[in-house]
């Protein structure tokens, strides 16, 4: 069961997260997916991921420009599914656009975070929010 | 008469009815099959020898007139009705006693009327060859070019061939008041051309008369005119009507109004324009009794008749020239309206401009708001009053009046301009209308005597009806009317309202097309906004990210000078994406909806003091802030404002040693503004136009970051507010910004 699902197209970011990670002291297990489509045919088990059984994350980090479905359309359907109505949902965008934020929190997303630019102030965004959505906050469905 | 009389009293008296005829001639009513007499006039029993009573209900041939034998009269008549139109054959010539005389024969009310007159003694011969008349008449009317030119001429053609002192040519208003229009006269007499008559000078029922027997005189007013007997003709209960006897005796008050202007003898002639009484050939005769024969009134009529031709000809010509004229008008502001593809310009900027549409002298055009005036009008504010009065006066889409002042009393201050209106509604859901004035026709009137007082008491106390006896010029004026507005005028204000609605809703679709056009285009802007957000803005962070990696795995490697290399990498790419941040904020500002609440001032200026002056504590910045009204405004957008505003001040004082700023509030009922005060570095004022541009920098900013884009976004989110931005600054000492946000009541 990864801890971690990670929705994005960006290669360059996907290089720096796995780096990211992989210099921390318990590093978390990960799944990088790099489409919307892709995010809601694993997370609902539908399209290529159907009949497989596909361990729900503990947490999901989400870009919201994403080829196929964009990432609002991933949280709609995750929080119109039973399974994935609770998965904590942390938006990761490089939008700092109000609109952008209020429609993520209308669709139900838990979280928004920025990507900010410097490598520093990404990793260490990154080891707090990965140690309060895996080690301080409580989640069981 | 009663004691009520008035001037629809004249208007009643049965003149065909008089149950007189004119002394000079003889006249006696038969069975048009038996020809028995069963009406003759007095006069007879002068040449019957025997009173009229004895001759009633005789055949004709039974009598005797002087020595004409009545068989042969009788013989006369059975010719005369063997047509079965005995006026075909007029006149028969018979002598009676040496002398010529004339029968003149028709039927009318079931009788046959035999009328002798003698033949003229005036002069041998009166009546010219028809030929020769003919002629003359003829070439006048190819000689004449004008109208009045050949009213003249006929004047005189009648006065030559009749021999009356006066020949006058009477043309009818609207009103049926008479005026003066020709006149051919002997030189001792004093001229009636250009006199007015009212209406009431020749009543209505003399009118119809008119249209109906064309000629007829008055030989002599001064002699008794001579009764019919008996009163009622065969089994009638009534007199004979003679509306066709030439012999006909006048009514008493026309023969005391002739007396009154010293008329011995007079005829007149009616002029037809579409079987409508057009005017009068009057003639007047002062010196003795003037009695004009048959064939002569035959010559008169043949004149009048053709002049009669003419006129109908002339009338159609010069109304169709004008018509032609005004049509060519209307199109040429129909083409001026679309070669400039705008309204006003097209109807009031060229040579030829809605005052040539008809006869105004003044026009009005409220059109999208705005009042554009032509030629002699009343003021803007009586025009705006007008229109108000007239649109809810009328739902029609056209209007007119020529006496407006009666309608509605304002307009009596400016009837001198406009007496008369036409309006045309453009749109009234736009409050746009069109309108013509045309001013009072003040009637110097020249009138024959007062009209007002055509009614005289006698004697006696009765009220009766008299003609004047003051035949003296005097001046009325018609007050509150204008001309009244012709068919063709009213015609063609429509067809330009059609063709104006037809510009303006194809303007309205051209704009509708450029909206449209421009909303694709926002929306285009919108996404490539936030593409360059996205899509510059993660390359950007991958350069700047895999850089200070680098400096992290390998920086021990890396000598001073190629981390100088790697710093520099750092701050161009902090640079760009700075820049990136600035237009997209800027772009935002005209793409995302305006929220407007009322904003709680005070905290927002104390949230954003207290971040802007984290990055400053190594600084003296004195802060202050002062009253904070509330204003309604996007929250995003105003927050923005301020915060460009407050960082400019912190960013351009840094050169001062003691920095001051001063954020102070003001309301009125209309807006709140805010004055934010620095000592900074300031602005020149010749460098101010360059302010609010975007990526404009001033030469004393040169040194300072950024990118010349803060200020054009407060400008920007000011516009979008209906709000103003503006400055003062002695640099070095202080230098203000005030934004001022509308006050709505929402």
């Amino acid at each position: 069961m990864p801890d971690i699902l990670y929705v994005e197209d960006n290669p360059d970011e996907a290089d720096i997260f796995r780096r990211l990670i992989s210099r921390m002291e318990n590093p978390p297990s990960f799944l990088l997916l790099s489409s919307g489509s892709e995010a809601i045919d694993y997370l609902l088990q539908q399209g290529t991921y159907q009949g497989q059984s596909t361990p729900l994350p503990r947490l999901v980090l989400i870009d919201l420009k994403l080829p196929g479905h964009n990432g609002f359309e991933v949280i709609q359907q995750v929080r119109a599914t039973s399974r994935t109505c609770y998965l904590p949902l942390v938006v990761y965008s490089t939008s700092d656009n109000p609109k952008d934020m209020r429609r993520a929190y209308d669709l139900g997303a838990n979280a928004y975070l920025i990507k900010p630019e410097s490598y520093h102030q990404v990793s260490e965004m990154m080891r707090l929010a990965i140690d309060f959505w895996l080690t301080q906050s409580q989640y069981r469905p | 008469m009663q004691a009520t009389a008035d001037l629809t009293t004249c208007e009643k008296e049965p003149i065909q009815w008089p149950g007189f005829i004119q002394s000079h001639g003889l006249l006696i009513a038969v069975d048009p099959v038996e020809f028995t007499i069963w009406q003759a006039s007095e006069n007879i029993e002068e040449l019957a020898g025997q009173p009229v009573a004895s001759l009633i209900g005789q055949s004709i041939a039974t009598i005797q007139l002087g020595d004409l034998a009545g068989s042969l009269i009788h013989d006369m008549l059975v010719i005369a009705m063997r047509s079965g139109r005995p006026e075909a054959f007029n006149p028969y010539p018979v002598k009676i006693r040496g002398r010529d005389w004339l029968a003149i024969m028709h039927q009318q009310d079931g009788a046959l009327i035999v009328e002798l007159e003698p033949t003229s003694q005036l002069h041998g011969g009166l009546a010219k060859p028809l030929h020769s008349l003919i002629a003359q008449a003829m070439s006048d009317i190819q000689r004449s070019k004008t109208l009045s030119q050949l009213l003249e001429k006929t004047a005189q053609q009648i006065k030559q061939i009749t021999g009356f002192d006066r020949v006058m040519i009477y043309r009818f208003g609207e009103d049926w008041h008479g005026e003066v229009v020709a006149e051919a006269r002997e030189e001792h007499l004093v001229p009636f051309l250009g006199l007015h008559y009212p209406a009431s000078d020749i009543p209505r029922q003399a009118r119809e008369l008119y249209k109906v027997n064309l000629v007829r005189g008055i030989a002599d007013v001064e002699e008794p005119r001579v009764p019919i007997l008996p009163v009622n003709y065969a089994q009638h209960n009534r007199p004979l009507d003679l509306t066709h006897a030439t012999l006909r005796s006048v009514s008493p008050v026309h023969v005391e109004y002739l007396s009154n202007m010293g008329v011995r003898a007079s005829m007149s002639i009616s002029l037809l324009y579409r079987s409508e009484l057009w005017g009068l050939i009057a003639c007047h005769h002062y010196s003795g009794p003037r009695f004009i024969d048959y064939p002569a009134r035959q010559s008169i009529k043949l004149v009048s008749q053709l002049l009669s031709t003419v006129l109908e000809i002339r009338k159609d010509d010069e109304e169709s020239e004008v018509s032609d004229r005004l049509h060519d008008n209307e199109l040429a502001l129909y083409q001026q309206m679309i070669a400039d593809w705008d309204v006003v310009q097209g109807l009031t900027k060229h040579p030829i401009t809605i005052l040539d549409l008809n006869e105004a002298t003044g026009a009005a055009l409220l059109f999208e708001e705005e009042l554009h005036l032509l030629g002699d009008t009343p003021e803007p504010n009586e025009i705006l009053t007008l229109i108000d009065w007239l649109k809810n006066t009328t739902p029609e889409s056209v209007f007119q009046t020529n006496q407006l002042p009666n309608l509605y009393p304002p307009a009596e201050g400016f009837r001198t301009k406009a007496a008369g209106v036409l309006m045309v509604v453009l749109s009234r859901q736009m409050n746009e209308y069109l309108l013509w004035f045309k001013p009072e026709q003040i009637q110097d009137v020249s009138w024959g005597g007062n009209p007002d007082k055509p009614v005289e008491q006698t004697a006696s106390g009765e009220l009766r009806l008299s003609p004047r006896k003051s035949f003296d010029k005097w001046t009325q004026i018609v007050r509150n009317k204008s001309q009244s507005w012709q068919q063709v005028e009213v015609a063609l204000a429509l067809k330009l309202r059609e063709d104006l609605l037809q510009i303006v809703a194809g303007k309205a679709n051209q704009i509708r097309a450029l909206n449209e056009q421009l909303r694709l285009a926002n929306e285009e802007l919108e996404a490539f906004s936030y593409t360059v957000s996205h899509d510059l803005r993660s390359p950007l962070s991958s350069i700047k990210r895999y850089t200070e990696i680098y400096k992290e795995d390998y920086g021990d490697l890396m000598d001073d000078n190629a981390k100088a290399i790697f710093d520099r990498i750092v701050k161009a790419s902090d640079r760009m994406s700075m820049l990136i941040r600035n237009i997209m904020q800027y772009s935002q500002v005209g793409s995302s909806g305006l929220a407007r609440r009322l904003l709680p001032m005070k905290d927002m200026l104390l949230q954003l003091r207290d971040e802007l002056l984290a990055g400053e504590t190594t600084r003296d910045i004195t802060f202050q802030i002062e009253e904070t009204p509330d204003l309604e405004g996007d929250q995003t957008m105003v927050n923005q404002v301020f915060s460009n505003l407050l960082s400019n001040a912190i960013k351009y004082t840094r050169s001062v040693p003691e920095a001051r700023i001063v954020i102070k509030g003001s309301q009125s009922n209309q807006e709140v503004i805010y004055a934010v005060t620095d000592n900074g570095i300031g602005i020149d004022m010749k460098q101010a136009g360059k302010v609010f541009e975007l990526f404009q920098r001033l030469d004393s900013a040169a040194s300072y970051e950024g990118y010349g884009v803060g200020l054009a976004i407060v400008k920007r989110i000011l516009s979008r507010h209906q709000g103003k931005v503006w400055f003062e600054s002695v640099p070095h000492q202080a230098t203000t910004f005030y934004v001022s946000f509308p006050r709505r009541i929402s």
